[in-house]
């Protein structure tokens, strides 16, 4: 295998639907358990609002770009967006325990760390963020970088 | 996002449908929390069964809904919370704040 699906859609919420649609069937299809096609759910579906949220800044004259790739026991998910991107080092360094009812700050980041195999994030030289999603198949921890 | 009102008794049942997810969802529902605790009613149960998504920011909006009813001496149970949304309060340790039901006589019985 390895081949890859890029769906485009406007900064709407609207569209998540879709998003989440094609992520259940390409997670389905390629073998992922129940428990893990839901991790991949979630995840997916918050680096989307994160990327049409914050980067996009809800503006749905700006897109935001999918690619799943899905590979010989794995599956990446890329997303990007147009924004400006973020301090996502410092980010990522000071993300609070999630426990913390009156922090609400970083609680998306470290549920796609907890979910996923990998997490990381790139500004690209062109403007705008990418965020990379990776599941193994087999995957049973987090082994998250940036 | 859509949030129909019923009351069992002293219970308020908060039907929710659609996504949690963000936008305009935590106005709603923040409005929502405000005109019940102004009718002085602090027993919300917030019935999840026709929620499709929550994402962080979903979440956040009910440990905010929590929070308030909290402060204010009254207390916003779970139902019906799907798999999914189960996953991510387990993961963020939520779970050991919220109290969820898969019944609803039961979660209306948890105020008695």
């Amino acid at each position: 295998m390895g081949d890859n699906i890029t769906l485009t859609f406007p900064s709407s919420y609207q569209w998540l639907n879709m998003i989440d649609l094609v992520c259940g069937e390409v997670t389905s299809e390629m073998g992922f358990s129940h428990d893990a096609l839901n991790e991949i759910s979630i995840s997916v579906i918050e680096a989307c609002t994160n990327a049409l949220e914050h980067g996009n800044g809800s503006n749905v004259d700006l897109e935001v770009r999918v690619v799943f790739r899905r590979e010989q026991g794995r599956l990446t998910v890329e997303v990007f967006d147009c924004g400006k991107g973020f301090d996502y080092k410092n980010y990522m360094d000071n993300i609070p325990d999630p426990s913390d009812i009156q922090n609400h700050r970083g609680r998306g980041i470290y549920i796609m760390c907890q979910m996923m195999d990998s997490l990381s994030f790139e500004k690209l030289p062109d403007g705008g963020m990418k965020v990379t999603l990776l599941k193994k198949i087999d995957g049973t921890g987090a082994e998250n970088s940036d | 996002m859509k949030i129909k009102s019923r009351e069992a008794g002293q219970v308020v049942i908060l039907d929710v449908s659609g996504k949690l997810m963000g936008g305009g969802d935590a106005d709603t529902f923040r409005d929502t929390i405000h005109d019940l605790l102004e009718q002085g009613k602090k027993r919300i149960v917030v019935n999840l069964s026709e929620v499709g998504w929550v994402n962080s920011t979903g979440v956040g909006i009910l440990i905010t809904g929590y929070t308030t009813m909290r402060r204010n001496k009254g207390n916003l149970k779970l139902l019906h919370v799907s798999k999914k949304i189960q996953s991510i309060l387990y993961i963020t340790k939520l779970n050991l704040i919220f109290e969820c039901f898969d019944n609803e006589d039961e979660a209306i019985a948890s105020y008695s």
